[in-house]
């Protein structure tokens, strides 16, 4: 019974771990049809910025929004020169800029901090455990469901309940039509991209305990967001949801069944799910023009 | 080339060519080509054989001797192991500059090459090295893969070859008369770990735990096959893919199994999380945990995990509390490095060798059956203690150390002897 409950807590926990790394990347690629493959990027620095900051002896809940901040002041940058040039140019044009500006900021970061593998000083209220039917589960663990849970619920209700949303989803259909009401779209996409590279940085601030940081990690957690978006489908809020929740469950009930099998059986099973879903769990109806 | 040159010059009488001193050895090189071009003798370099014919005829081995001697190193300074890449390059570097950088009377030159630990990326870069670097030797490797990919090549090249990997078949069917081996096989630690879970867990039923590839294999299945037969009872078998990002469920397993012990192999990132993770689910302290190799890696690991590993045991050829490392930490950490881990000594220990090698050889290893054969003959004394060498198969004998990691006195996990097998030689080919 309380291995159940505890195998089930550790998908679930891996599943909010991504979902966060999904969020920021499905956000762009929905709203603004950008493949920004920098995304791992944006998440090792958040990781970086939190593993510093918790070892700093600072507050240890600003780690968070520290995080969030680097990262989405790196998107600022990087969207202002070259990302801006790039909306409107193919996907492929778009993914040879984004992995070689990867491979530039994984370089930049190795240089800044390090070949060193470090990993956050967690702070003493996220290191305690709760026993559940004698089984021991990590506090922090149950901590990353709840910040993936609450993070998830406050994007959606900004993307999908606010008027800022509303015209952010509208000028993703139409953007002529939304400037000729007197919207400044650029800015508009500008705000996403920050917001995305934020939420890469969030996550990677909460993943880091998790997950640790090196170089190489970027590499590593944006496969994982990528097959997350693909599950779930392009373009949906939902979507994403549910493909994190579909492939945290997979990998990690493939790990308690066959844990020699764990990759082939849990990614065999995802290629076979696309098959007959080729859209994603959830496919919103085709608005690309 | 250099030598062609000169030895045209030789012959032509002149005592040195009159333009050679103002010019930038590339150029020299370059005129050095044209010039044996022009002579009609071969333009391309000399293969190793050539070089030996010719040695004789040469007047003046002071010459010789004085010409630099170029040391090609391949290792992982991209790729996940850039952190293992850079220590291995530190302890040669160290090495180089404590010996002047000269070695045996010669100059050294020393080029270093990423393999991104991709196996045909380190065999390109090995056939740049020799083909149009023209080392004299080379060392290096991390990754097992990359050094089993390199032994064709530098065989195929005739090549003098230091070579890092740890696979069990680098001193067995892979074994090769150009490489010398200045480091353990998996089997070393996987036997020794054996026996000393058999001595002092009188038999406890060992659950086991690792990495699904090439090396954590080795280090399983040699503990698995010494500890039966000793007579000890295993546990589940469990094996993860390299590079997992949760062991959440795994140690929810190993927690429900409740094992009486575990012997694991991890390395590098998976090493980290998995020690992290360990102490997370309360397993620290409860279960005894024991394994082998990089897994508790002083540099490495232990720095990133806290007290995660505590009270665990493991089986190495390296530990900075061996006594034959005291020399090399202090001046490892002279350099602003943390205290040293398995890398950065053998980088350092590789770079011992080598220096033997010459200087027994007085800096010239054309004749590289005789070079190996004075490395042969009596052991070298290195960081990881005297090493001597299998004429077999090149490989060291090396003493293995069974260290507990313990809190040193400034609260940092050290890596501490607590007993030392000694002199342990691989089966080599017998196996």
């Amino acid at each position: 019974m309380g291995y159940a409950i505890v195998q089930t807590l550790n998908a679930l926990s891996f599943s909010a771990l991504l979902l966060l790394t999904g969020l920021g990347l499905s956000v762009v690629l929905s709203l603004m049809n950008f493949v920004n493959l920098a995304h791992g990027g944006f998440y090792l620095l958040g990781s970086y910025v939190a593993v510093l900051w918790l070892g700093s002896g600072a507050p240890w809940w600003l780690a968070f929004p520290a995080a969030f901040l680097a990262a989405g002041l790196a998107g600022a940058v990087l969207e202002r020169f070259p990302f801006r040039r790039f909306y409107a140019r193919p996907h492929l044009m778009q993914v040879l800029l984004t992995y070689g500006l990867s491979v530039i900021m994984a370089d930049l970061m190795r240089w800044g901090f390090g070949a060193q593998i470090l990993t956050p000083e967690l702070p003493a209220a996220l290191q305690g455990v709760v026993f559940l039917f004698d089984m021991p589960f990590p506090l922090y663990r149950l901590f990353l469901i709840g910040a993936g849970v609450a993070l998830g619920l406050l994007l959606w209700l900004l993307l999908d309940r606010t008027l800022w949303g509303a015209v952010l989803r509208a000028a993703v259909t139409d953007r002529g039509i939304v400037e000729t009401l007197g919207i400044d779209t650029r800015h508009l996409f500008a705000a996403v991209l920050v917001l995305s590279a934020g939420l890469g940085g969030l996550s990677g601030a909460l993943g880091a305990g998790m997950l640790a940081a090196y170089p190489g990690l970027d590499e590593e957690v944006l496969i994982l967001a990528l097959v997350t978006v693909v599950v779930g489908g392009l373009g949906s809020f939902g979507g994403t949801v549910a493909g994190a929740l579909v492939v945290g469950f997979a990998l990690t009930f493939s790990k308690v069944w066959f844990p020699e099998f764990a990759n082939v059986v849990a990614f065999s099973a995802m290629a076979g799910f696309l098959l007959l879903r080729p859209n994603g769990l959830i496919a919103p109806p085709l608005r690309q023009i | 080339m250099d030598r062609l040159h000169r030895r045209k010059n030789l012959r032509t009488g002149n005592s040195a060519p009159p333009s050679a001193p103002h010019l930038a050895p590339g150029r020299r090189l370059v005129l050095g080509g044209i010039a044996a071009t022009l002579a009609g003798l071969p333009p391309a370099r000399p293969t190793l054989a050539q070089t030996t014919l010719a040695q004789p005829s040469l007047p003046q081995p002071a010459l010789v001797q004085a010409r630099p001697v170029r040391i090609g190193m391949i290792t992982s300074l991209s790729g996940p192991f850039t952190a293992l890449g850079e220590s291995m390059r530190a302890g040669m570097q160290l090495l180089l500059a404590q010996s002047g950088h000269r070695l045996a009377g010669r100059p050294v030159e020393f080029l270093v090459e990423d393999d991104l630990a991709r196996s045909e990326e380190g065999a390109r870069k090995a056939r740049k090295l020799i083909g149009q670097d023209r080392v004299d030797l080379l060392c290096g490797v991390i990754s097992s893969g990359v050094a089993l990919a390199l032994r064709d090549v530098v065989t195929e090249a005739r090549t003098p070859t230091f070579l890092l990997g740890s696979a069990n078949d680098l001193a067995r069917g892979a074994a090769s008369p150009f490489i010398v081996r200045p480091t353990k096989t998996n089997w070393m630690l996987g036997t020794t770990a054996a026996r000393w879970a058999h001595e002092k867990l009188s038999g406890a039923r060992v659950l086991t735990v690792g990495s699904d590839y090439a090396a954590g294999r080795e280090y399983i299945g040699d503990f698995a096959a010494t500890y039966q037969q000793l007579g000890g009872r295993l546990g589940r078998q469990l094996w993860t893919p390299l590079g997992s990002a949760d062991f959440g469920p795994l140690l929810t397993t190993i927690a429900a199994e409740r094992p009486e012990a575990v012997y694991g192999f991890f390395a590098g990132s998976d090493a980290v999380r998995f020690l992290r993770q360990w102490k997370e689910y309360r397993l620290a302290g409860r279960v005894p945990l024991f394994g082998a190799g990089a897994f508790f890696d002083q540099e490495d690991v232990l720095p990133a995990v806290g007290d995660a590993a505590l009270g665990a045991l493991g089986t190495f050829h390296q530990s900075p509390t061996a006594p034959a490392s005291a020399a090399f930490n202090q001046a490892y950490m002279a350099t602003g490095k943390p205290l040293p881990g398995e890398f950065s000594t053998t980088g350092y220990v590789c770079g011992q060798v080598i220096r033997a090698t010459l200087e027994r050889a007085d800096g010239d290893l054309a004749d590289w059956a005789k070079a190996c054969g004075a490395l042969f003959s009596a052991p070298v004394e290195t960081a990881f203690g005297t090493m001597p060498f299998d004429p077999r198969n090149g490989q060291a004998i090396l003493d293995i150390h069974v260290n507990e990691v313990r809190r040193g006195e400034d609260g940092r996990m050290v890596n501490t002897v607590l007993h030392t097998y000694e002199k342990l030689r691989d089966p080599g080919p017998d196996a």
